[in-house]
């Protein structure tokens, strides 16, 4: 955390978006900040709509709320 | 007709696009649009809008896509800046046309409460006393919900 962005080598250990924020909890107390339900998803460049399934390779970014217009 | 979408850092002429709705398509008696500017007060000396490159103009081109089948659109278009806006600059404007009013008022009512919590915009205020993110206001939330739970009105 505290990051823009990093590579994590847990490929076929983490296989959804929920495994990855509890693994970021366990590894940094920032990560908490994750499971607030304000933030949101995006998976490869798709906004995803709650826990989806991962698969080595993806890019996942994590958003605070949105507040366009 | 596709949408028209834009996010660019330079102003625009609502009058210049509104004009562009206006008088396009015979069968469009109807045209709105809705404009949304840089609200002052409260120490507020300007905005900062940030998107995700790619991610925020699909998210509008779905939006507006999904405006022109619901409500059989003539056109649809959103334009979105970016950047750092004074108070009183354009931010948003978003426009409908279609044969009659009350589809092209809905449409635009839509695309504006989805916008602002669908699509990845990021808003920082810049006040005489710092700078701060603007959080999700309830009412907009709200707005959106709306709309969205709509059960044939599936964005995807």
């Amino acid at each position: 955390m505290g990051t823009a962005s990093e590579e994590i080598d847990q490929a076929g250990e983490i296989t959804t978006t929920d495994a990855l924020i509890a693994w970021l909890n366990a590894r940094d107390e920032a990560g908490q900040a994750l499971t607030h339900p304000s933030v949101r998803l995006i998976i490869n460049d798709e906004i995803a709509p709650g826990c989806s399934v991962l698969k080595p390779g993806d890019t996942i970014a994590f958003c605070p709320p949105f507040s366009g217009g | 007709m596709p949408p028209l979408i834009r996010i660019q850092t330079e102003a625009f002429d609502s009058g210049d696009l509104l004009n562009s709705l206006a008088g396009a398509e015979a069968e469009c008696g109807a045209v709105a649009s809705f404009l949304g500017q840089v609200r002052g007060g409260k120490d507020l000396v300007a905005l900062e809008l940030e998107h995700y490159p790619g991610v925020t103009e699909q998210a509008l081109a779905r939006i507006a896509s999904h405006a022109i089948r619901r409500w059989s659109l003539g056109q649809a278009m959103i334009i979105h800046r970016v950047g750092r806006m004074e108070i009183g600059a354009p931010i948003v404007f978003v426009g409908a046309s279609a044969p009659h009013r009350r589809a092209a008022l809905d449409a635009v009512s839509y695309m504006i409460d989805v916008l602002k919590t669908q699509a990845p915009f990021w808003k920082k205020e810049h006040l005489t006393t710092g700078s701060r993110w603007v959080e999700t206001r309830a009412d907009d939330d709200a707005a959106a919900a709306k709309w969205l739970n709509e059960k044939q009105d599936e964005i995807a």
